[in-house]
Parts: C-alpha cells; sequence; structure tokens
C-alpha cells in the first residue's frame, strides 16, 4: 500500500507528458505537407469527390476545433477513424498490437539475457582477450543498423540453410519470431552488455564484496547474489530507456521482417497521412514509453531495499 | 462393328486429347503464392482507388463486363449486350444462374444498386457518362435515370453523349456488382469481408500480412483450378526476393537495379518475364508558372533530356524509351508521334530565344519527385543532362502525399509524374491527362489549355471506335507533345519472376504487374 502513492503520483504526472506529445503530434501533422483525402484518391481525384472526403474526414474544420474533437473523443475512449481503412482506430491497432508486443518482449527478453550475460562474463574476465571480444560484439550490436542486420540474418539462416522462415508472422509460431526478435534484441544487448560489465566491475570493488568472500562464499554465489543484484540498478535503467530503442527499432524490424505490427502501421498511416491513426499510434507508443519508464522506477524499488525506504517515507 | 472398332474409336480419341493438350492440361489443387508492397487499404470495390485493392477486387467479384488477354471486352456477368445505333444505349442481359457466394443469384437490380453504391464512391469518374449521374453523385437525385432494370435478366445504361471507351468501363473493377443484402448486413465491414460474384471467395485478411482467397465452386464459369490463393503483404524490396529465392513465393518482383543480374543468374532467368504495359513515365510543366509558360524554355528542357541513358543506365534496359505518351502496347495504336528528339544545339538556342542565354538568369529550377530509389536516380541524370546547357536542377523528394499535394495545387513547376491506364483506351491517357476540363487534380496537372486539342479529343471521345478516331487522338498527342508539356520518358514494363510450375498467368498489358488484375482462374500449378 506504501507505495501505491508514488505509483500515483507518477501515473498522474504522465497525463501532461501524454497530452503535449499528442499536440506535438497534431501540429507537426498539420505543418507537414499533404492532404489526406488527395492521397486516398489514386492517381486521379475528380474536385468534388475530394471536397466531399474532406467533409467525411472533418478536415474542413480548423485545426483546434480537430483537435479538440480528437481529445474529446479520446476521453470517451474513441480514438476516431481511419481515412485509409474506414474503420475504428482503436479496432485497426488493436489487430496489430499483439505482434508489436510479443516482438519488444522477445526482444526485450533477448536483451536482456544475452546482455546481463555476455557483461557479466566480461567482468569476470575482466582485462582478458575474451573481455575485449564480448565488449567488440556489444560494440558491433549497438552500431549495426537494424535493416542491415535483418537482411543479413535472413540471408544466412532463412534463404541459405532454410532454417528459419524469411519473413511473415505466419501461424504465430515461435519460428517466425525468431528472427526479428533477435535483430531487434541485438540493437540493445550491446548496451545492456556494457552497462552490465561495468557495473558490475564498480560493485565488485566495494568493501561488501570482500565480506562476502571472507565469509568463504563461492565466487559465482558473490557474483550472482550479492554482486548482480547491486549492480542491476543502472542496468535496469538502460533497459527502461532500451524501450525507446525497441520502440524506434519496431518500424524498422517490422518492415525487413514483413512483420504486421503497429510499428508499420505508423510508417504507412504517415504516409497516407492517416491522421487518426497517426495520433492513436504515437499514443499508443508513448504510453507504452512511459509505462515503462515507471515499471523501470517500481523495479528499483523492488531490487534496491534503500528506495523502498525513501519511497515509504 | 466388330469387336476392335469401340476399342480403336477409344484409343483415337485418347490420342487426340492427348496430342491437343493432354500435355498442357490444367491441373486442379493446390495453393498460388503471390506478394503485394502493400496492405490494400479496402477489398469494396467502391472505395477502391489502387492497384493492390484492385487485384483482390478482380479476384472476387465479376463485373458485367471483363478484358480478355488482348484487352478487349468480353462476356462476364453479361453474356451479351448490344449497342443503340446512336450509341447512346447499352442493353446487357445477364447470364442466368450466376450467384454470389452467399448462393443468391444475380439480377439486374443489383447492378443498379451496384452502380449506384460505387457512383457515390471514390471512382465517381467511372459511372459520370450516364444520363442523371452526375445529380445523383451530388446528392440532387434519388437515383441514376440512366441505369434501368428492364427485368430480372435485362439492365438498360443509357448514357449523356456516346462514349467510344464506355464498354471499358463495364469491365472496370469499381463497376463490381455486389449484393445489397450483404453491404447493408456488413456496412463499412464490407470492406474487410467482400462477398461478390467471382472466381474466389474471400476467406481471411490479417491486415499486414496476408489476404487468403479459395476458390468459389458455383462460379458461373466453373470451379476455378486452384484451390487457394494467398496474397503475402511484404513491403521490403530485399525481403520479397529472399522469399522468392527460399521458394516460398511462387511470383515475386525483380528488385530495382538487379533487372540483369537476374537475367544472368543461372537460377533465376529462367523465371524472368518482362512484358511491356499501359503505362508511361514522364516528366511534366505546369505551364501557368513561370517560367514554363514559355514554350521555348519547355521545349528546350524536352530538347536537352536522352531518357536512353535512363533507360539504358539506370533501368538496365528493362524498360523501352518512350517517344509518345500513349504506349504503343494499345491495340489498335500506331504510335506515330514522337517526342522532341535529343539536340543541345536547339535546346540552347531556344533558351537563347526565350532570354535564357547559356541559362542565365533562369536560376535555379525546382524539380519535384516522389521518393524512390529509381525516382532519385533519374532525377539525378536530369540533373547532370540538363547541367550541359546551363539549366540547374534543384531536386525537391518528397513522400507521395506531399507530391501529389505540390502537383495538384500548382505550386510544383516542373516534376515526375507518369501515368498508368485506368483502362486501355487512349481516351484514359489523353483526354484526362490534358483537356482543360481536367485541370488541377482530374489529371491535367500540367494545366494546358490547348482549344485545338480539346476539339480533337472532344470529337474522338464520342467517335466509334476506328481508325477516324484513333487518328484524331493521334493528332493530339503530337500538338502536347510539340508544345512539350510533357516529357516521355519511358514505357512501363512488368518485371517479374515467376516459378516455372505456375501455368495459366496472363501477360496482359493491363496488369503492370502479375498480381495485378490477371484473371487468376486461369492459374493452375503444373507440380
Amino acid at each position: 500500500m506504501a507505495l501505491l502513492r508514488p505509483i500515483a503520483s507518477r501515473v498522474v504526472a504522465l497525463v501532461p507528458v501524454v497530452l503535449g506529445i499528442t499536440v506535438l503530434v497534431f501540429a507537426l501533422n498539420a505543418i507537414a505537407l499533404g492532404d489526406p483525402a488527395r492521397a486516398a484518391m489514386g492517381q486521379r481525384a475528380d474536385p468534388e469527390t475530394l471536397e466531399r472526403l474532406r467533409r467525411e474526414y472533418a478536415l474542413d474544420r480548423p485545426l483546434p476545433v480537430q483537435y479538440a474533437t480528437w481529445l474529446g473523443r479520446l476521453a470517451r475512449g474513441d480514438l476516431g477513424e481511419s481515412f485509409r481503412e474506414q474503420r475504428p482506430v482503436g479496432e485497426v491497432i488493436r489487430e496489430r498490437l499483439p505482434a508489436t508486443a510479443r516482438l519488444a518482449l522477445a526482444a526485450t527478453l533477448i536483451s536482456v539475457v544475452l546482455g546481463v550475460g555476455i557483461g557479466a562474463l566480461a567482468a569476470v574476465r575482466a582485462g582478458s582477450a575474451l573481455d575485449h571480444l564480448l565488449m567488440g560484439v556489444a560494440v558491433l550490436g549497438i552500431s549495426t543498423p537494424v535493416f542491415w542486420l535483418g537482411m543479413m540474418l535472413a540471408l544466412v539462416f532463412a534463404v541459405t540453410l532454410g532454417w528459419l522462415p524469411v519473413s511473415g508472422y505466419g501461424d504465430g509460431a515461435l519460428r517466425h519470431l525468431v528472427l526479428p526478435a533477435v535483430t531487434l534484441g541485438a540493437l540493445h544487448t550491446g548496451t545492456v552488455a556494457r552497462m552490465t560489465r561495468s557495473s558490475l566491475l564498480e560493485v565488485v570493488r566495494q568493501d561488501f564484496m570482500a565480506t562476502a568472500r571472507a565469509k568463504g562464499l563461492s565466487e559465482w554465489t558473490v557474483l550472482g547474489k550479492h554482486a548482480l543484484r547491486n549492480a542491476l540498478v543502472p542496468v535496469v535503467t538502460v533497459i527502461g530507456i532500451g524501450l525507446a530503442d525497441l520502440l524506434v527499432g519496431a518500424p524498422l524490424t517490422e518492415t525487413v521482417f514483413a512483420w504486421p505490427g503497429v510499428g508499420r502501421l505508423l510508417v504507412a498511416a504517415v504516409g497516407q497521412r492517416d491522421l487518426p491513426v497517426v495520433m492513436g499510434a504515437v499514443l499508443v507508443f508513448a504510453l507504452v514509453y512511459v509505462l515503462g519508464n515507471l515499471l523501470v522506477d517500481l523495479a528499483y524499488l523492488v531490487i534496491d531495499p534503500r528506495m523502498r525506504d525513501a519511497a515509504r517515507a | 462393328m466388330t469387336r476392335a472398332a469401340p476399342a480403336a474409336a477409344l484409343l483415337l480419341v485418347l490420342l487426340v486429347a492427348a496430342l491437343s493438350g493432354a500435355a498442357v492440361a490444367a491441373r486442379p489443387g493446390g495453393t498460388l503464392r503471390m506478394v503485394f508492397v502493400s496492405d490494400p487499404p479496402t477489398l469494396d470495390p467502391a472505395h477502391a482507388t489502387d492497384l493492390t485493392s484492385s487485384s483482390i477486387i478482380h479476384q472476387v467479384f465479376d463485373a458485367l463486363l471483363e478484358l480478355d488477354e488482348k484487352l478487349v471486352p468480353a462476356p462476364a456477368l453479361a453474356e451479351r449486350w448490344s449497342v443503340s445505333p446512336d450509341h447512346r444505349v447499352y442493353t446487357f442481359h445477364l447470364r442466368r444462374g450466376a450467384k454470389f457466394h452467399n448462393g443468391r443469384e444475380v439480377r439486374a437490380a443489383d447492378v443498379k444498386y451496384s452502380f449506384e453504391r460505387a457512383a457515390r464512391g471514390k471512382r465517381p469518374w467511372v459511372f459520370d457518362k450516364l444520363v442523371g449521374a452526375r445529380e445523383f453523385i451530388k446528392g440532387g437525385a434519388s437515383e441514376i435515370a440512366g441505369v434501368r432494370v428492364v427485368d430480372d435478366g435485362t439492365v438498360e445504361l443509357r448514357l449523356e453523349r456516346p462514349f467510344a471507351p464506355f464498354l471499358h468501363l463495364m469491365a472496370y473493377d469499381a463497376a463490381s456488382i455486389v449484393p445489397r443484402e450483404e453491404t447493408d448486413k456488413r456496412g463499412a465491414g464490407f470492406a474487410s469481408h467482400p462477398v461478390g460474384t467471382g472466381a474466389f471467395r474471400f476467406v481471411s485478411w490479417r491486415r499486414d500480412d496476408q489476404v487468403v482467397l479459395e476458390r468459389f465452386a458455383e462460379h458461373f464459369r466453373g470451379p476455378a483450378h486452384l484451390e487457394r490463393v494467398v496474397f503475402r503483404v511484404i513491403p521490403a524490396e530485399g525481403t520479397r526476393f529472399n522469399e522468392y529465392v527460399a521458394g516460398q513465393l511462387d511470383v515475386g518482383d525483380i528488385p530495382m537495379g538487379r533487372c540483369r543480374a537476374v537475367q544472368a543468374d543461372a537460377k533465376l532467368k529462367g523465371d524472368v518475364a518482362i512484358w511491356p504495359t499501359l503505362g508511361t513515365s514522364a516528366l511534366r510543366f505546369n505551364v501557368e508558372r513561370a517560367p514554363f509558360t514559355d514554350a521555348r524554355v519547355r521545349r528546350a528542357i524536352a530538347h536537352a533530356i536522352d531518357p536512353s541513358i535512363i533507360v539504358d543506365r539506370l533501368l538496365e534496359g528493362c524498360v523501352k524509351a518512350a517517344q509518345g505518351i500513349v504506349p504503343p502496347v494499345l491495340a489498335g495504336w500506331t504510335a506515330t508521334a514522337k517526342r522532341r528528339p535529343l539536340d543541345r544545339e536547339r535546346a540552347r538556342g531556344l533558351l537563347a530565344e526565350a532570354g535564357f542565354p547559356g541559362g542565365r538568369g533562369l536560376g535555379p529550377i525546382a524539380y519535384h519527385f516522389n521518393t524512390s530509389d529509381a525516382n532519385q536516380r533519374i532525377a539525378e541524370a536530369l540533373q547532370a543532362q540538363l547541367k550541359e546547357i546551363g539549366v540547374t536542377l534543384e531536386l525537391r523528394r518528397l513522400d507521395w502525399a506531399a507530391h501529389i499535394k505540390v502537383v495538384d495545387d500548382g505550386s510544383a513547376g516542373f516534376f515526375r509524374q507518369g501515368w498508368i491506364a485506368d483502362y486501355p483506351d487512349p481516351e484514359n491517357f489523353l483526354t484526362v491527362l490534358f483537356h482543360s476540363r481536367n485541370v488541377g487534380a482530374a489529371g491535367n496537372t500540367s494545366r494546358y489549355r490547348n482549344p485545338a486539342v480539346d476539339r480533337l479529343l472532344d470529337e474522338a471521345d464520342t467517335m466509334a471506335i476506328g481508325a477516324a478516331r484513333m487518328k484524331r487522338y493521334e493528332e493530339a498527342e503530337q500538338m502536347i507533345l510539340d508544345d512539350a508539356v510533357w516529357v516521355s520518358l519511358y514505357f512501363y514494363a512488368s518485371r517479374a519472376l515467376i516459378k516455372p510450375h505456375v501455368k495459366g498467368l496472363e501477360r496482359s498489358p493491363q496488369s503492370t504487374a502479375p498480381e495485378f488484375l490477371a484473371p487468376l482462374r486461369k492459374v493452375w500449378l503444373e507440380r
């Protein structure tokens, strides 16, 4: 119960952030060249039909009125209707959200497991050739473009070896998820690995670690139970920030692997000037991002008893 | 008759059957796997405006007519038709027993309902030749007076004035016949769950992933050979190519810049299919915007551009350089018109005559194009070519929505905008793109107004199909090219990879890619 207050205050603080994001996206869309009605008409468009579509899309109203209408609908849980698909935006996003959620979760899992594992191993063998090799791989992971990595992985594991599908969601089987999740996960694995290594190296130099060893605990217990837990706070921060990387990387990964997620939807909607979908998708991404950071804050409380006490106080 | 006679007759029948095509007899069954670059926005014929949507609509729905392989209107839901002597009244007799996928028989009232529904959709121009259609589209009438249900099996269509390509419009996917009870029941959801009469029935659509169709056993032509068709949606060109190479697609496209490479690849060269289609890549000038108000400036630029470099070096010779506006692949088209030839001396002279010797005083000219690798490379080639006559091009790359906005509203003076025919008739190129009544988004983005051209086009549009009509279009085409409001670059071609086991896939000029518009009911798989 003591944790509810800090959680509630953080949730309340999210509201202006999310609203600010929606104002920004709406304004950017208004500035951008292009007319959703014209974009929906193909290569020829007669003026009367264009006018009718603009009326149907409520584009003939002043911009503040358009935004206020959108906000009013949002308050009632209605994200409006897609210009392109002529269906409720909620439905359009709901169809794609599970695919993106699966991809983001799998990528996060990969980056955490691999990143923490590689970082811990590098810390244990600090200064060795293995350490240099692992950190080299980590830097490579951070600096390799998602698009290129995805194409290369597909070429090797799908086209040449035939072990995995090239692309697509398929029947939802895990084998379809492997390549996109590894591609997206690789983006962040390096960051997590580097942070884990440096954080662990800092912790192992502290006095309580000497005490643990003096008590006769094995090296793996010392590292796994005492050092890693203390080293995790900055790592969790990186994982939280990494959510932004995943969201940025999702549209690219989804495009390379023809993954039917919200990222691709957003890219297509921007191209078509499908404002209700753009607003809806950005809102979802913004919520995921801020909620992800909220979870990180909560994770601090779980990991670090000192922070829990501070929150209670 | 001896006992040997029936056996000999049977043997003869079998022999004849074998010689006459048993070796190429279609085999039923199997799934054809094709691919789209993007998800279709809708599967409702009234609301589609893009080729991706149309390609599904073509399989799920039928119209009164269809275009055969030579692009000649042929019977579909209408088994026959007659035309009045003044070419204003078309009477269509519906095929008896043709059924919607929900089992109900098609009636003439469905035609009237479908046309009126679609006329208030996104392609009203398909119907606006009918008497009373314009009033209906604007909301001033409760029905299209020119569509009359004579009886359950007959519908009569009356035109305001003769329009030679009218039968082509009746084969267009916007004129597909839909069942009222299904559109009423599903409302906007009809776009996601289409019900037609086509050779394939809609099964499922996972957005941004795949559309699945299956054969409609009760189709009026009998069941299609294929059991299923799966259209995957794969936006990345490299991924589509990888899927094709991995054997996960039966039909794919040739990636940009790999046309020669696939033709040289031992494993792929047998799969390469390239055929000319009804489209032209071109540059256009807005003749209302300085300096392009001066025909000499437009002509100078036209004379300075060498499409052969673009065709040979950038597009690897996989398309043909264009002389005229209307592609020569159009049946009955003699393609006599010629663009201004490459002549940089003449170009320099024209610039000087216009008051811009050596390009001085002209300033940088903005060239607008929509984002794509090919367009970027072409823009850079144009920049280099025009530099030779002293004209500096500033490249303005925009996404499609922004590009079409600056083109439509007239703020772009020099821009890339080609054309893909909606239906195979010169009217769809010349009248739509150059008649003064279509200035702006309706097609004439050059904002060209030439009364002599308008007169020729007006005459040709209402004439009966034949040589005299074509002659008028050809005259108009040459006048347009002489005025240099449009600079033809190349004629589009469909560039595809088709697995050898895919048989019967039509390579019609109407089909800008195999996944578009080819009647899949004719396709079968040999394996």
